[in-house]
């Protein structure tokens, strides 16, 4: 197994990036990689680093894009690289890397980090305190379909056109209006959220539902805040404003979506993606 | 109460764990996000792209075969019909994921084109 002492330098897998020195005994009890060694911290110029040595054979190039591309060891990988994370934000702000960030060898992950410490510094700053949540709303699933009823009397070569042509004018308008109430869910949630962000909205074969998912946000929350955010969830879902789309949340998570800064600090507009160019 | 996920009782317990079978919004978060510090070893973008996919359709049949009380994915096909069977479903998903990624790419790419 690889140890921090090995001659050759291995290969080592940053998971975060934190200001202060993350809880010993959280590092110590946290399982990253399975094939690794015990998670340890790198500093690197102000800013500590918690990584792990893992062997080449399992994180190098080839091996690497391997195991990947088996859905199981994804899986595999994507929770130990959570559990990483998670070890490291128990003491303070953490700026997660994506999975399998990799370096060879501890001087080329301290110089990656210690080369952006501004921008890492100031990310740290935006993330303190802070949690995400996640909020997905997906289009109610319809009663009978009533104006297909209606007609149901016409028969013949006219009566099916006339009753397709009703149905596909009554699914454009309740898709029209779940829109609508999606949006109205994502500006009520906007107002207990210090930024917002929205990911591709997921496939019906993904999410395995009959209705389209409308949208797919994360929310950037003050601590403070937390209860006022859920409360506002809860009102949402229970009190049938938005009859035709229904509201999942998760959370708190670690900020993930708003680890980076190549996005827009200012949440309001900037994924609008229906806005005139 | 609601339908919602959150369950503040948990705070305490897992200040930052994802609920339980949220693997596809974790996915989401170490996958799909920007690269904030290029490491030494390249994944390449595009397989990323689809390898997510795949994943997700696979946790979606997982869910579902939970759903079924079946735990076919860590039974050999070999010694199971029923999850030889939905070891074809899940070929059948991955292939019609790689022809969507394949589709959007090539719509991408033309978009772009444009």
């Amino acid at each position: 197994m690889n140890g921090p002492s090995a001659t050759a330098p291995g290969v080592v897998c940053v998971f975060a990036v934190t200001g202060a020195p993350p809880d010993p005994g959280a590092l110590a009890s946290a399982a990253g990689h399975e094939e690794g060694g015990p998670l340890r911290v790198l500093p690197a110029g102000g800013l500590c680093l918690v990584v792990q040595d893992v062997p080449a054979a399992s994180f190098g190039e080839e091996a690497l894009a391997e195991r990947l591309n088996r859905p199981e060891d994804l899986e595999r990988l994507a929770r130990a690289h959570h559990r990483g994370v998670a070890a490291a934000a128990g003491r303070g702000p953490v700026v997660p890397l994506p999975m399998a960030t990799l370096y060879h060898g501890d001087a080329s992950a301290v110089r990656a980090v210690a080369s952006r410490r501004p921008v890492l510094e100031s990310l740290l700053d935006r993330l303190r305190d802070r949690t995400e949540w996640a909020v997905k709303v997906h289009a109610a699933e319809r009663a009978a379909d009533a104006s297909a009823q209606a007609e149901a009397s016409a028969t013949g070569g006219r009566g099916y056109l006339s009753r397709a042509s009703a149905r596909r004018r009554d699914q454009r308008h309740a898709h029209g209006r779940a829109l609508g109430e999606a949006e109205a869910v994502d500006t009520e949630l906007r107002r207990f959220a210090v930024a917002a962000t929205r990911h591709r909205p997921q496939s019906d074969r993904l999410t395995g539902r009959r209705t389209p998912q409308l949208l797919n946000g994360a929310y950037l929350v003050n601590d403070a805040d937390r209860t006022a955010f859920t409360r506002a969830l809860d009102r949402i879902t229970a009190d049938g404003r938005y009859p035709g789309v229904r509201v999942e949340a998760s959370g708190p998570w670690i900020p993930y979506s708003f680890a980076r800064w190549d996005e827009e600090p200012e949440p309001a507009a900037a994924h609008r993606r229906e806005a005139p160019a | 109460m609601t339908d919602l996920d959150h369950r503040p009782a948990n705070l305490e317990a897992e200040p930052y764990g994802p609920p339980s079978g949220s693997l596809a919004d974790l996915l989401e978060r170490v996958l799909d996000k920007g690269i904030v510090i290029a490491g030494d070893i390249k994944i390449d973008l595009l397989d990323i792209e689809l390898l997510t996919i795949r994943l997700r359709l696979f946790i979606a049949s997982v869910d579902t075969a939970k759903k079924a009380g079946i735990d076919w994915w860590e039974t050999d096909p070999a010694l199971s019909s029923r999850a030889a069977r939905d070891a074809l479903a899940e070929e059948n998903e991955r292939l019609r994921a790689r022809l969507d990624a394949l589709e959007e790419a090539t719509a991408e790419s033309s978009g772009a084109a444009r």
